[in-house]
């Protein structure tokens, strides 16, 4: 099947970054620095295009066998699920949590991919929007529906997206809010609203998501903006408040997730967080609380999806499809804590964790899901822009 | 016979160079290609696909001016930091070292091993290990508090004092280490002869002890110097949005950003830094024979 898209309108959605505090995947990228440049340098020729499109391997109709090459991000797996994904299909799996930052993934497989080399996995989990990207690179091998079995248990409203019709390459994986995360205790009051962050209260005690998309959407917001209908403008004005209260000295790092530590710390009071981890925190800490600021908020999206280098096509559909499975799903939201991307889900958490299956971080409230938006698909050249226009206050 | 000998003279001086053949050719490989690489990026302008540039060389020098201009807090705070850190560590490791050169006797070799020990654990669990020990309510901050020693931000962890901490703590090893090989190679009747001559204990030091180790504190400062300038890790973890030093800059401007050139271009500013700063600092020292 032919992906006829034009590679300038690369399609980009929300954005999480989790990065282990950058530091290893960054040691690892400055050591390997100098070949990655070469890789650059060598890339000259290879055009911008994408390449001929993909198509799925052949499918005999055969079980799959051997082995299924896995990286995800870490904490996003339920203990357990891969023994007993290999118990149900006789596959065997190597499950790696090396999937650290979407932008750093990109960074450092674009060039193997590009010249469709091996990458070490036969499944990935980015962000929808550079699941979107790699698409329309051509990178990506469709998901076969008559093994995806399951697809039917997938959220209707996230069947039809912008970034991959009808889902065809794409499986979403795990939902969530970004939002206010805040100690109770030591902030002595409940805060609604952005401003609240700014409060000379919580000088130095505050820290921001360093992704473009999660960091600047709830402030594009408060601003009357709406990531929505993004333009350079009013991402520069959100940009510019953040390092105004940067200078004055009230943002105290730019994070991945390792905000969940310094939040459990201490050393932050207040973050701009993922509802999942805070959801994950709270069983240590129930002072913890997380709230959608009254302006509004964005949503992400992290889907599976097959890159075309992959050693295992029929295993990786498989694992999807035993993901998609209601009870199998059940496990994995019950550790994640985050919002589920498979519809009725109430009545499996019920049975293995009856405490979440009412929880408004895993089950939003409609009032709750109408103040969160999306990102729309980008230009590549917005994302340049956008990314650059934060970076000159998180990298500086 | 006179053949032969020829032949062997030959062999022999070829010798040396057969010898580093295999450095040479391992140096071409993973050292010049790749700066030769860099060195055209940081001269190139970037067109095509944002997702795969392409990369032309254009003698873009506006790279090099760009990387000058919006990023010189960085490039001096670098300094600063990796300055203080230096010279902590020398402060430190000087008494250390001198200690188990002359004093240890018989446990030179377990306090040597006391010194390496903590460097088994990798850099990354080390430094983040800092940030428990430094968090805003850990003991270590109660206590300075109650003394009222702490600095104007009220905290320790996400200040340049942190920063410069963890790097006079993760790079020490490498200012002890030549320090102790001089100060190790100091003949003990040197001293012996100093005080026959009735050279005072701190005649003695800035006369004898200290002229002699200067090796090794040209080559530890050297060693923890160049690259604590150059380290993101310790800005990443225990400094704050306001001890960006330039390797952060540059590890976002190659991984997030994507803007090659501007990366490239300031990692050569960075290396030309240390380069002139390394020149200078052995031509004062003039050790030059030395290292």
């Amino acid at each position: 099947m032919a992906q006829q898209i034009d590679p300038n309108v690369l399609a980009r959605l929300n954005s999480r970054r989790r990065f282990i505090g950058g530091g290893a995947a960054a040691a690892a990228a400055l050591i390997l620095g100098p070949s990655f440049l070469a890789a650059c340098s060598s890339g000259e020729k290879s055009g911008s295009g994408p390449s001929a499109a993909p198509s799925a391997p052949e499918d005999d109709g055969s079980p799959a066998t051997g082995k299924l090459r896995v990286s995800n991000w870490p904490l996003y797996m339920a203990d357990g699920f891969v023994a007993a994904f290999q118990t149900a299909t006789g596959l065997s799996v190597d499950y790696k949590e090396n999937f650290n930052d979407n932008e750093e993934w990109f960074a450092k497989n674009k060039e193997p991919l590009s010249r469709k080399q091996d990458i070490g996995a036969d499944l990935v989990v980015p962000t929808q929007f550079l699941a979107a990207r790699l698409n329309a690179l051509g990178w990506l091998n469709p998901i076969s529906d008559s093994r995806w079995t399951n697809k039917k248990n997938l959220r209707p409203d996230l069947l039809n997206s912008k970034a991959d019709e009808g889902r065809k390459v794409t499986a979403p994986y795990m939902s969530g809010m970004v939002g206010i995360a805040y100690n109770r205790a030591a902030t002595g009051r409940d805060l609604t609203k952005v401003d609240d962050m700014w409060d000379p209260q919580f000088k130095g005690k505050v820290s921001l998501l360093s992704d473009t998309q999660d960091g600047l959407g709830m402030f594009m917001l408060a601003q009357g903006n709406s990531p929505e209908d993004p333009t350079l403008e009013n991402v520069q004005k959100a940009v510019d408040v953040i390092r105004e209260q940067k200078d004055r000295g009230q943002i105290r790092r730019f994070t991945g997730n390792d905000y969940a530590d310094d939040l459990a710390a201490g050393n932050i009071v207040v973050a701009q967080a993922w509802s999942g981890d805070v959801v994950q925190l709270q069983k240590d800490n129930p002072d913890l609380k997380f709230v959608v600021p009254e302006s509004g908020s964005t949503l992400f999206l992290d889907t599976m999806v097959i890159p075309y280098t992959t050693q295992n096509q029929k295993a990786a559909e498989e694992w999807i499809n035993y993901v998609y499975d209601r009870a199998n799903y059940a496990k994995l939201v019950a550790f994640t804590r985050f919002v589920p991307v498979l519809s009725d889900m109430a009545d499996e958490l019920n049975k293995i964790a009856p405490d979440l299956a009412g929880n408004p971080l895993i089950n939003p409230s409609q009032a709750t899901l109408d103040q969160l938006k999306s990102w729309p698909p980008l230009t590549d050249q917005q994302t340049q822009e956008f990314n650059k226009a934060y970076a000159a206050v998180t990298g500086s | 016979m006179a053949g032969v000998a020829s032949s062997n003279r030959q062999r022999s001086r070829l010798a040396p160079y057969l010898m580093i053949l295999p450095a040479l050719a391992y140096l071409g490989v993973f050292y010049v290609v790749p700066i030769y690489s860099l060195f055209r990026t940081s001269l190139s302008t970037m067109g095509g696909s944002v997702y795969l540039p392409t990369l032309t060389f254009a003698w873009e020098f506006g790279n090099y001016t760009r990387a000058l201009s919006e990023y010189r807090d960085q490039i001096m705070r670098s300094f600063g930091y990796a300055f203080c850190a230096t010279v902590l560590c020398l402060l430190l490791a000087f008494p250390l070292a001198y200690v188990i050169a002359f004093k240890a006797g018989r446990f030179k070799n377990l306090l040597l091993g006391l010194v390496i020990l903590p460097f088994f654990v990798t850099f990354l669990i080390r430094t983040i290990a800092w940030k428990t020990i430094l968090a805003d309510e850990g003991w270590v901050v109660s206590a300075l508090g109650s003394v009222g020693l702490l600095p104007s931000e009220g905290r320790l962890l996400s200040t340049s004092w942190a920063v410069i901490g963890g790097l006079t703590y993760n790079w020490i090893i490498f200012m002890i280490l030549p320090l102790y090989v001089s100060l190790e190679k100091i003949d003990a009747r040197l001293l012996e002869a100093s005080r026959d001559l009735y050279a005072t204990n701190r005649r003695m030091f800035g006369k004898v002890i200290l002229p002699l180790a200067m090796p090794g504190v040209l080559a530890g400062s050297l060693l923890v110097f160049i690259p604590s300038v150059g380290d993101f890790i310790n800005a990443d973890y225990l400094g704050s949005t306001k001890t960006t030093m330039i390797g952060n800059v540059i590890q976002k401007q190659f991984l997030v950003v994507k803007d090659y050139p501007v990366a490239a271009a300031m990692s050569f500013v960075l290396m030309a830094l240390i380069l002139g700063g390394v020149l200078l600092y052995t031509r004062a020292l003039g050790t030059e024979d030395l290292v």
